[in-house]
């Protein structure tokens, strides 16, 4: 589930509650048929930071039409109560424990409903003495279970990765029978950006360069501290209204300090799942992610999910229909595998050009080489990062003045790089 | 365990100097001075053993393993530099942290298995027994840690070192248990897992162990080995102490602070002395004593 906007509707079902039987995976979210528009209805109304979008001062796209305000776009109209559009106090008048540096719940304000995942619902807020947009995630406390283990990974891992390209933990709020996780607020995930910006879902190139290398910054950061995301996919990327992608999400990640061969298999959302986890490798690595990293590319490009898969065995056909069906030649080890089957439908490697033909040169190399069926083949994220893909991104040399950058809203980041460089 | 040490909580957040910590716990003591006088209570360590003991118990029925029990032995020592003990029901603390560090350990438990454990263990003491009461206290530990869990052990370090020293098996076997009485210590608090770790390596390389009975560690026995090593650091010793002399010079041309292994080791030896005067009783008497008289329940 994605921190932000996931709209409740094609939320994809947590990864861990998808397991071989139960597996109609999230059915292809309802892409095509929503104009774009719609979903940006509000935003052009609501939030200063959205409207900023379409003023003509940044950006030469066509603003999205006159519309009435109405809810932000991120819930389907029957999941939109009067409450969760309503401005409401979240402290409700009960005595919270308030310990010293700790917040007040009741220092935001609680704006509309953002989207809800299996452990935790997602506001928009406000802090009240700043004036600061935040996103609040409520979690659920089950009584069985006291807090869910998702959300204390979520959360102590959260507190030891501050990053750039990592949505920020502002604070954490604890009430008498609530945990409210403050994050910085970003407009949206990748996957609406792409539905709401794309030409079909398609983004540009230069946007794509940009978002590719914020997230194998992102990635390259987690991996540098010993930390699998284990769960990238566009819902969990989030878009803020400068350009800049930031990673969320981290129920399901997890610390590979200890060597540990237990893994669960069941983690990633299908479609962005790496083969190796696929055929039921339990010794995966950070390559994971970057199989996942490869698949988001591509499905910029095309605006479509490189890998629909259903279930599992028809996401690794999917697969290797394109890739190619791996050996033991190809690949040592492979029949090794709990999941390995002699018998799967030999397909010979396709060429990317064909089936991606919208991607440069350079970057199919550099797709390619994410792409890898082996896990031990494919690039890591630090070497993907020095890829001459990049080469011709300012924000390769900017990144180190991003911070910097930050004051002055450039036109560049704001529209991923739709507006010339030299424009300004 | 995640991320790299250097930028961790633990370190920015969790890491004291002595005085610091005392400090704290003197703040802590005096803001219950009647609490404190009232129920005096053994010495932290002899509490600790009493502490490891009983999770000790908790966890094996339950195949608990080592990493999940020194996590939540970090949990209990944080918790208590910032919550007077006294105001507490140690028996739910420590059920609790055990529940909630082997969630962290990826290792979780079921919220009823613990409580059964817990109650099994804790005879005396029922005066928590349903599951909603580890709920709530796994809340109030998380927020008095200020959500900072991920907790950085040792054993990574002594893993990593224990190739370079070609420990024998018996070494680092002892090296390991080393590391796991420092838990009973205020060390986790005051240094670094890596300096833990050399700690724990010279003293099992210098302690020689060759039998099967390494605990507990005589405090003599350790005094009589620093003075081994001192002997190999003049050069005196030859062959034999080959691989101590290796283990010295290297120490000697690392930039691992010196001191602090020193006060590492110090801090364990007093530890080993006053091990000798621990008796199960005491402990339980005097918190079943505050326990009962303020019929805490949390």
């Amino acid at each position: 589930m994605s921190l932000l906007c996931a709209s409740p509707g094609q939320a994809p079902p947590s990864s861990r509650s998808i397991d071989k039987t139960a597996e109609p995976s999230p059915s292809p979210p309802s892409r095509a048929p929503t104009p774009p528009a719609a979903q940006l209805e509000i935003a052009n109304k609501l939030t200063t930071a959205s409207a900023l979008l379409w003023d003509p001062k940044f950006t030469s796209r066509p603003p999205p039409g006159k519309l009435p305000p109405t809810h932000a776009g991120t819930l389907s109209v029957a999941n939109r109560t009067d409450s969760s559009i309503s401005v409401r106090n979240l402290g409700g008048g009960q005595t919270i424990p308030v310990m010293d540096n700790r917040r007040h719940p009741s220092s935001f304000q609680q704006l509309e409903k953002l989207g809800e995942g299996t452990y935790a619902t997602v506001f928009k807020g406000r802090n009240r003495q700043t004036g600061e947009l935040v996103a609040l995630k409520e979690i659920h406390l089950d009584s069985e279970e006291g807090t869910p283990s998702t959300a204390i990974r979520e959360i102590s891992l959260m507190k030891e990765l501050k990053h750039e390209n990592i949505v920020l933990l502002h604070d954490v709020i604890h009430t008498e029978n609530k945990l409210m996780l403050v994050f910085e607020f970003m407009d949206k995930d990748l996957k609406r950006y792409m539905d709401s910006r794309g030409d079909r879902g398609a983004l540009d190139p230069p946007t794509i360069k940009s978002f590719m290398y914020q997230l194998l910054r992102g990635i390259a950061f987690c991996h540098d501290n010993r930390v699998l995301h284990r769960d990238l996919k566009p819902q969990n990327l989030l878009i803020n209204n400068r350009g800049q992608l930031k990673l969320a999400d981290f129920g399901l990640a997890r610390a590979f300090g200890i060597p540990v061969n237990t893994f669960s298999n069941e983690v990633v959302t299908l479609w962005y799942r790496a083969p190796d986890v696929l055929l039921g490798s339990r010794t995966y690595n950070t390559s994971i992610d970057i199989w996942s990293a490869g698949c988001i590319m591509a499905e910029m490009y095309t605006g479509r999910p490189l890998f629909p898969g259903t279930t599992n065995e028809d996401q690794l056909q999917k697969i290797f229909r394109l890739m190619g069906t791996p050996s033991e030649r190809s690949w040592p080890g492979i029949s090794q595998l709990p999941e390995y089957k002699g018998n799967f439908p030999v397909y010979a490697t396709q060429d990317l050009r064909l089936i991606l033909p919208q991607v440069d040169q350079v970057g199919l190399n550099l797709l390619n080489s994410m792409l890898q069926l082996r896990p031990e083949m494919r690039v890591t994220a630090p070497q993907a990062l020095n890829h001459p893909w990049f080469n011709d991104l300012p924000a390769r040399q900017q990144h180190n003045a991003m911070a910097a950058a930050q004051a002055q809203p450039l036109p560049a980041q704001m529209g991923g790089y739709q507006v010339p460089q030299g424009a300004y | 365990m995640a991320s790299s040490y250097w930028d961790s909580t633990q370190r920015k957040f969790w890491t004291f100097t002595k005085q610091q910590l005392n400090l704290e716990r003197k703040k802590l003591e005096e803001s219950e001075r009647n609490l404190v006088s009232m129920f005096p209570l053994p010495d932290r360590r002899l509490l600790s053993i009493y502490f490891y003991h009983q999770l000790s118990k908790m966890a094996r029925p339950l195949g608990i393993r080592q990493q999940a029990l020194a996590t939540a032995q970090v949990y209990i020592r944080r918790f208590y530099t910032k919550v007077e003990i006294r105001r507490t029901n140690p028996a739910l603390v420590l059920a609790t942290a055990l529940y909630l560090a082997c969630k962290m350990e990826e290792c979780p438990q079921h919220i009823r298995m613990i409580l059964a454990e817990a109650r099994h263990c804790w005879d005396v003491d029922t005066s928590f027994n349903d599951i909603s009461k580890i709920g709530e206290c796994e809340f109030t530990l998380i927020s008095e840690m200020n959500s900072q869990l991920i907790v950085h052990h040792p054993y990574r370090s002594l893993a990593e070192l224990q190739s370079q020293f070609q420990l024998i098996q018996e070494e680092n076997a002892l090296a390991w248990s080393i590391i796991n009485d420092h838990y009973l210590t205020d060390l986790p608090l005051l240094h670094s897992p890596h300096q833990i770790a050399i700690t724990a390596i010279v003293l099992a390389v210098v302690l020689k162990p060759t039998q099967g009975n390494l605990q507990p560690v005589q405090a003599a026995g350790v005094a009589n080995a620093l003075q081994t090593l001192g002997n190999a650091r003049n050069g005196a010793a030859q062959g034999a102490q080959n691989r101590v002399q290796k283990l010295v010079d290297w120490l000697a041309e690392s930039s691992v602070d010196m001191e602090a292994v020193v006060e590492c080791t110090q801090e364990l030896i007093s530890l080993y002395e006053i091990w000798e005067s621990y008796t199960d009783k005491t402990c339980k008497d005097q918190i079943a004593k505050f326990v009962k008289a303020r019929g805490v329940d949390k």
